[in-house]
This record gives structure tokens, sequence and C-alpha cells, in this order.
């Protein structure tokens, strides 16, 4: 071998090993890009700031994360319930006797101020929260000035997810089993919150962005 | 002058392993921009290998308070770094005011902050990778994890 083949090969080395260093991990890791679920939050804020915050997370990731974080009643994925008053109530029962219900509304309260719907339909769990807040404006000339403001809550949750949320025990709320049923639904609303100064939405879908 | 040129060869191939082997992890950036007459504009590129053999070269006595201040939280560095290699560009989170914008991302396995304000400008870029090292040491250093 003379010295123009020595160099040639020495060459084809270290162009080599400049391209290992130039193309190093992202490449890999672009490799194992996955296509699970995400879950959005997107809150937006009606006042004079007008705050946006969004939050685009992986449940897969969340999953695994969770039970790490140990941080007041968060332990190891589950929330401790301290004082929920749960003695008398029977959870679990009431949580069997409303998955084994037909679907149907099963609370509806009607006030002036509030309105409440909870039902199950097609294996989902509905709560309807709509709240009227009254305003009363400064005396003018035509009297006092009435204005009514509204907010609505719409949360709307699989039954499945509902069911893992309480597997843990009397007083958890298992985070990461209904994370883990959560990944198993498809895309799907949560939560709808709409008032007059904020709009907050969580929903489930396969995009990594949120709209 | 055929000793000169394998001592050349060996000297440019002994360099390019080792700034292959330097960079081979990515660059840890930091940019920070004061938006103001006279303010300082503070920039530092680091290759992200230089982070954990700093941290395997600096006395692990030296360590044991930071180890001790972060054990909390390295758990989860050590999760959000493996599970951030799964998911190489995303946005996770973005918040928006007028004249303010954070953004927290992931592109091309570099965690990206980026802090954009009417006063000052913050970049930061790591390796995800780098996230995942920095906690394996920390977590060598600090007992009872």
């Amino acid at each position: 071998m003379n010295i123009f083949h020595r160099g040639f090969v020495g060459l084809s080395g270290l162009l080599l090993v400049l391209a290992w260093a130039v193309i190093p991990f992202p490449a890999v890791a672009q490799t194992a890009t996955k296509s699970d679920q995400w879950i959005h939050v997107r809150v937006e804020s009606k006042d004079n700031n007008g705050e946006t915050v969004r939050v685009n997370v992986p449940i897969e990731m969340a999953e695994k994360i969770l039970p790490v974080i140990n941080h007041d009643n968060l332990r190891q994925g589950k929330v401790h319930i301290n004082d929920a008053h749960l003695d008398d109530v029977d959870l679990r029962a009431l949580l069997d006797a409303v998955r084994s219900s037909k679907d149907g509304e099963y609370v509806t309260v009607q006030s002036n101020q509030d309105n409440v719907r909870i039902s199950k339909s097609n294996g989902y769990l509905y709560i309807h929260v709509t709240e009227k807040k009254h305003k009363e404006h400064a005396e003018g000339k035509a009297g006092k000035s009435e204005s009514s403001e509204e907010s609505k809550v719409e949360v709307k949750v699989p039954m499945k997810v509902v069911d893992a949320l309480f597997s843990a025990g009397k007083d958890e709320l298992d985070v990461v089993a209904a994370l883990r049923a959560l990944s198993a639904t498809g895309d799907t609303e949560l939560v709808n919150v709409k008032d007059n100064e904020d709009t907050v939405h969580i929903w489930i879908d396969s995009k990594n962005v949120s709209d | 002058m055929l000793f000169l040129a394998k001592a050349a060869l060996g000297l440019g191939a002994t360099v390019a392993l080792a700034g292959a082997y330097v960079f081979h992890e990515g660059v840890i950036r930091v940019d920070v921009d004061e938006n103001s007459v006279g303010g300082s504009h503070v920039h530092v590129w680091l290759p992200a290998t230089a982070v954990p053999v700093g941290l395997r070269v600096v006395p692990s006595r030296n360590l044991e308070h930071a180890a001790a201040q972060a054990r909390p939280y390295l758990p989860v560095l050590r999760e959000l770094s493996k599970e951030l290699r799964k998911y190489p560009n995303a946005d996770l989170v973005d918040v928006r005011n007028p004249g303010e914008h954070v953004r927290v991302s992931v592109h091309d396995g570099k965690i990206y902050v980026d802090a954009v304000c009417d006063t000052q400008d913050i970049h930061v870029s790591v390796p995800v990778e780098t996230l995942g090292d920095v906690a394996d040491r920390l977590e060598s250093i600090a007992p009872g994890v």
C-alpha cells in the first residue's frame, strides 16, 4: 500500500468519524418518534392581558413521571384524599351502581343560580354545570341595571377512566391508572370551561401540538 | 517526508476523534440578551460532553450539597430525560402574554427553554441525554435516592 492509499484510508476514516460527530443523537432519536396519545391543556384568558397557556404532554410520559413525584398528597402516582368525608359513602358501590345502570340522566338540579346535570351515555360520564352570576350595575337615570354572566363547565369522562381512578383504595385516587385507561381511549374531549374571563379546554388526541 | 505525512495523519485523526467525542452529544447553549442600552449579552456554547466529564472530575464532596438539594427532583429528571428521548420534536409548554412569551419544547433531541419579554431574551438549549447524565451522577453522590 503506498502513501496515497494510506492517505485515502485515513481520510475515509476521518470523514466517517466526523459524520458520526455531526449526525449523532437526533437522527437516532427521530427514528424513535411515537404517535401515542397526548393530553392537551389550553387556557385562554379574556381579560386585558389576554394570556394564553398551552400544555401538551404525552400520556405515556406522564404515566412514567407521576410515580416518581412524591409531593404533598401525591405519592407514587396516587392522590391521597385526606378529609373527603367519604366514610359514610361507599364510592365503589356508587360507581358500580352507575356503571351497571342504563344510560340516562342521574342528577338534574335547576335553580336561578345553577344548573347541574350528571348523566351517563355510551360509556361516558357527563357532568354539565352552568352557573349564572347576576351583576348589579350602578344606579343610573333609568334606575339600577342588571346583567347576568354565565359560566359553563362541561366534563366528559370515560367510565373506564373513572373506574381506574377509584381502583386504588378508599382514600386514594389512582391517577396513573386513570392515565393508562385514558390512553386506551381514542381522541376525546375531556373538559370545557367557558366563562366571561377564561376558557379552559382539555382534550386528548394523537397530535403532538395543540390546535 | 513520509514520516511527516504519517505524523500529520495521526495528529489529524486524533484531533478529529477527540472533536467527534466532545461534540457527539451536542452543544449546550445559553443566550441571554438584555434589550436595553448598555444591556449585557451573554452567549455560552459548551460541548454537552463537558458536563458529565466535569461532574466526574469534580470531587464528590464538592457536589454533595448540590446533590442533596436536588435529591427530590433527581428521579423526575432521570425519567424525564428517558422519556423525552422518545419524543424528539414536541412543543410542551407555551405561555403567551402581551410582551412575554415562554416556550419549552423539544427538537432533535434537545430541550429548548425560550423566554422572551420586553426587557430580555433568554434562550437555553440542552441535549436531553445530558439531563440523564447529570441526574445519574448526582444520584450516585446523593445517598438514599
